[in-house]
């Protein structure tokens, strides 16, 4: 990194903590907006109960409408705390320091907010759920269809929120000890409680130290898996030939990267507007996910003009009458220009120029831009998918959301914001030990006329 | 402390320490051991045995591919392997992985291997039916007729020349400063090698500058290229021919093992240099540790990428797509797929996973040595089993109806695999006489960013981040 701020321990502490021990003048009013959007999906969603899916626009044959590419897009936000934390720590990234709880955090939240779109909300009426299960069907003995990919997926997603959770969880201990030290009463009960006896004894380092490797290279095959079953639930099937391509798992994790790292980036920067963390986090720390988002960003284009490509090389009538619907139909020809523009050209090109990576208020609308667009991927997917007209079948027709669904797709995009509002103020969004830990690594020396900062290898 | 970072004295110390290292690679450069000898004259007489397969090849004509698969799958595996191999010097060095430093112009040589397959795929040109039949191709437009017959063998060979083109390029401008260093302090034929190429390198702060922008720029280029060319090699000149087969992971997964083999390439070399050529003490731990870590996650990509394909093609049923994988997998070439399957991902993963096993020089050469035998059945696998699908008219709308039987290698072709494998090593041997094949100024300028310092009650390393 060019630019070193040395702070001590103390003024770390207290600039580090000022959202849990302190108060934001924003605080208050964006969980306010943010509880009444989600209460909002809530009522909607209680309305949809009582009324039944009808309410939706879901209708034959596109039944998988805003929730499930919701659902997926979810997902591929919540890629972004494994790809900061575990592959930049394996790494030895300096700059991922500051910023791997926010990712780790967003992932779980995310997660979260993917179960609420899809298996709460999809079904319509949930209470049924367990009709799924009992009574049991033993056509197989006591054995589950594991070919079902509908066995795959939440049995994947579980293992990751469980994985991720407790990557938050080791992360946190030193952190949670250091607010049990500074606080009195219940609140610090419960801080003695949260950090299972932290005292930063070598031992403790040590193991902590290890959970977090362990950690990082055993959830690596858990995030890799979660996407692609996630893309398999589409692609496996022959029904929807859009759908059948072999590309999928690797062009949804790349898409789901390029998605959680902008998402990342976005919330790096409203920690700095928020907490005014400028020491920590600044145009360095910009730059350099700035750049990995350009490797992304072209990576994941790749991919998407491979499965381009091989949709028309099939030379199937149903696959170019999907492609010539996504391109040539209005009104999907124009969400399709749009799409390519935000998850792409616009940010990928601005990237490009050292000034836009550095720069807060571009870094912020192009990362928003680039989630714009992967949303609009999802929906141009799943959609135009369903919609085409096929033989055998004698429905057909566009799909057009009801208030009902936009409501509660808001409520998890409101979830999600809830949930990270909420967790500032009990936990710190960057981890005071990792900063300190790189503070204490750093060092200088004069090569030539220059002073060049230096780091100890881990 | 670190060198420069005082005053004069320990400045003056540490030119004369850069000047040591300078010396020092020269004289080892300069040097050519007995046992480099024998190994220039016995892979000769492996690439003359190799033009005898090659005649013997001709005089059976190119109109039938099947004899030509062999040949097909020996070019593939050297753009798999020795044309991929300068990733191990392009992708660290963007990262700014220090570990780099003198391995990448042993992984920058092998753009010189590609010449050498240059010439191999001409006679590809031949072999490959055109689209005169409207056969499926990457270039499905040629209903319009707007679109030449022979668009895949244009394509394939502008892409591959530039390829070529652009890693020579690297090599050489990466090699400038070496160059230099040959021109003004060594003699002879190497004196007047390094005065030519060198031009008028005189390390000036703007020539550096303008170095190293274009080494990133041509690096960027070449990656960029690689996976182009793969993209093209993998289709028009292996799946294009199997009728039904639809993969559209394949151009990615062709580029993906060829990063893994790129890399257990580099590290067979680095072995080498290692035990007999005197970089003992040059390419070390830390090198094979580096390197073979990186093989470890590109195992790891083998599998997903493998399964990814798999799990679509099995699970849909579709008869075009049971029989390609019939043709493929599990039928005439299942032991090769099996083997490679094993070397590729399987050794790798539980060999490899152990930290002991990462850790050393041994581990990562063995497991390279078997990722190269199991990239180069993969490719017999693919291009055999590819070239042994009869021709076919107006192939778009046709799966495999009959299964071809495994196609094996005769006379001719095991003369050709030795000749490929010894010509693509002499090329190799040959260009290390002129570049030095452990990069001299990039270890120069690693000496200058890293020193040692006591830490409590430990020493540990420092690195300079100047960029």
């Amino acid at each position: 990194m060019q630019e070193h701020v040395q702070l001590d321990q103390r003024t770390i502490n207290d600039e580090l903590l000022n959202g849990v021990l302190g108060f934001r003048s924003w605080w208050m009013p964006a969980l306010g907006i943010s509880v009444l959007v989600f209460l909002a999906g809530a009522a909607a969603f209680g309305y949809m109960l009582n009324k039944g899916v009808g309410v939706t626009g879901l209708n034959r044959p596109v039944f998988w409408g805003f929730f499930m590419v919701n659902f997926v897009f979810w997902i591929g936000i919540s890629h972004a705390g494994i790809m900061i934390s575990a592959i930049l720590r394996l790494n030895h990234a300096e700059w991922r320091r500051p910023v791997t709880r926010a990712a780790e955090v967003l992932t779980v939240f995310s997660l979260t907010a993917a179960l609420m779109a899809a298996p709460l909300v999809h079904v319509g009426r949930p209470w049924r759920a367990d009709l799924w299960v009992f009574p049991y069907d033993f056509a197989r003995g006591v054995w589950i269809n594991i070919r079902s990919p509908f066995i795959w997926d939440p049995s994947a997603v579980m293992t990751y929120l469980t994985a991720s959770t407790l990557f938050v969880i080791i992360a946190l201990l030193p952190d949670l000890a250091i607010i049990r030290d500074r606080t009195t009463g219940w609140v610090n009960k419960v801080y003695s409680v949260l950090c299972l006896g932290w005292r930063g004894t070598p031992r403790q380092w040590k193991l902590q130290a290890i959970a977090g490797i362990l950690l990082s290279a055993l959830v690596l095959p858990v995030f890799v898996s979660v996407h692609s079953i996630v893309s398999w639930d589409f692609a496996v099937q022959i029904g929807v030939e859009g759908w059948h391509s072999t590309i999928f798992a690797p062009y949804f994790i790349i898409g789901a990267i390029h998605s959680g790292v902008a998402a990342v980036a976005t919330v790096m920067v409203l920690m700095i507007w928020g907490f005014k963390w400028q020491n920590y986090l600044g145009p360095d720390h910009l730059d350099a996910i700035g750049r990995l988002l350009i490797v992304v960003g072209v990576t994941w284009f790749f991919f998407f003009f491979l499965e381009w490509i091989f949709a028309l090389y099939t030379l199937e009538a149903p696959d170019i009458a999907l492609r010539e619907l996504q391109v040539f139909q209005w009104p999907w020809s124009g969400l399709f220009i749009l799409f390519l523009i935000t998850a792409f050209f616009f940010p990928v090109g601005a990237w490009l120029f050292k000034s836009v990576r550095r720069n807060l208020w571009l870094m912020f609308i192009t990362t928003v831009s680039v989630n714009v667009g992967m949303w609009l991927e999802r929906f141009l997917i799943i959609v135009p998918g369903l919609m085409r007209r096929q033989h055998m079948v004698f429905d057909w027709g566009s799909y057009h959301p009801s208030m009902i669904e936009i409501l509660m797709v808001s409520a998890t995009f409101a979830w999600v914001v809830m949930g990270m509002i909420l967790f500032s103020k009990v936990f710190p969004l960057i981890p005071l030990f990792d900063v300190k830990e790189a503070m204490v690594f750093r060092d200088e020396t004069k090569i030539g006329r220059r002073t060049v900062p230096a780091t100890i290898r881990e | 402390m670190p060198n420069g970072s005082s005053p004069n004295g320990t400045a003056h110390a540490a030119a004369a320490a850069h000047a040591d290292i300078g010396r020092d690679m020269l004289a080892r450069h300069e040097k050519t051991a007995p046992a480099f000898k024998a190994a220039v004259v016995v892979c000769a007489v492996l690439l003359v045995l190799g033009v005898i397969g090659f005649v013997l090849r001709l005089t059976g004509g190119v109109g039938d591919k099947v004899l030509w698969g062999y040949h097909a799958a020996l070019f593939a595996f050297i753009l798999t392997t020795c044309q991929a191999a300068p990733m191990a010097a392009i992708a660290p060095r963007m990262a700014k992985a220090e570990w780099r430093r003198p391995i990448s112009r042993t992984a920058e040589l092998f753009t010189v291997v590609g010449i050498f397959n240059l010439l191999l795929f001409i006679p590809l040109l031949w072999v490959l039916p055109s689209l005169e039949d409207e056969r499926r191709s990457l270039w499905f437009f040629t209903e319009n007729a707007d679109v030449p017959v022979y668009s895949p063998h244009i394509w394939t060979g502008l892409a591959l020349l530039a390829l070529v083109a652009i890693g020579v390029m690297m090599l050489w401008v990466s090699a400038l400063p070496d160059l230099a260093a040959l021109r003004d302090h060594s003699s002879g034929w190497r004196q007047r090698w390094g005065s030519r190429l060198a031009r008028g390198w005189y390390g000036t702060s703007k020539q550096w500058h303008m170095q190293k922008n274009r080494l990133g720029i041509l690096g960027a280029f070449y990656f960029l290229m690689l996976v182009f060319v793969h993209f093209l090699v993998s289709v028009d000149f292996a799946m294009t021919l199997i009728p039904g087969w639809i993969d559209a992971l394949y151009p990615a997964t062709h580029a993906a093992n060829a990063l893994q083999a790129g890399a257990a390439t580099v590290i067979v070399t680095m072995y080498v240099l290692h035990r007999w050529c005197g970089y003992k003490d040059v390419i070390t731990l830390e090198h094979f540790w580096g390197l073979g870590k990186l093989m470890f996650a590109l195992s790891l990509l083998w599998f997903w990428f493998w399964f990814s394909s798999f799990i679509i093609l099995w699970y849909g049923k579709k008869p075009s797509e049971q029989a390609a994988i019939e043709l493929l997998m599990t039928g005439p070439y299942w032991p090769i797929f099996l083997t490679t399957f094993l070397l590729c991902f399987v050794v790798p993963l539980f060999v490899l996973m152990w930290n002991n096993v990462r850790k050393s020089i041994m581990g990562p050469t063995l497991i390279a040595c078997g990722i190269l035998i199991g990239t180069f059945l993969d490719r017999v696998r693919l291009y055999v089993g590819a070239y042994s699908v009869a021709d076919r008219s107006h192939q778009k709308e046709l799966s495999l109806d009959a299964i071809p039987a495994a196609h094996t290698p005769g006379l001719e072709d095991i003369l050709l695999i030795l000749g490929v494998l010894g010509g693509s090593v002499l090329v190799y041997l040959l260009a290390t006489r002129v570049f030095p094949v452990v990069n001299i100024w990039e270890r120069k300028e690693g000496s200058m960013y890293e020193w040692h310092k006591p830490f409590h009650r430990t020493e540990v390393k420092v690195l300079a981040k100047p960029e």
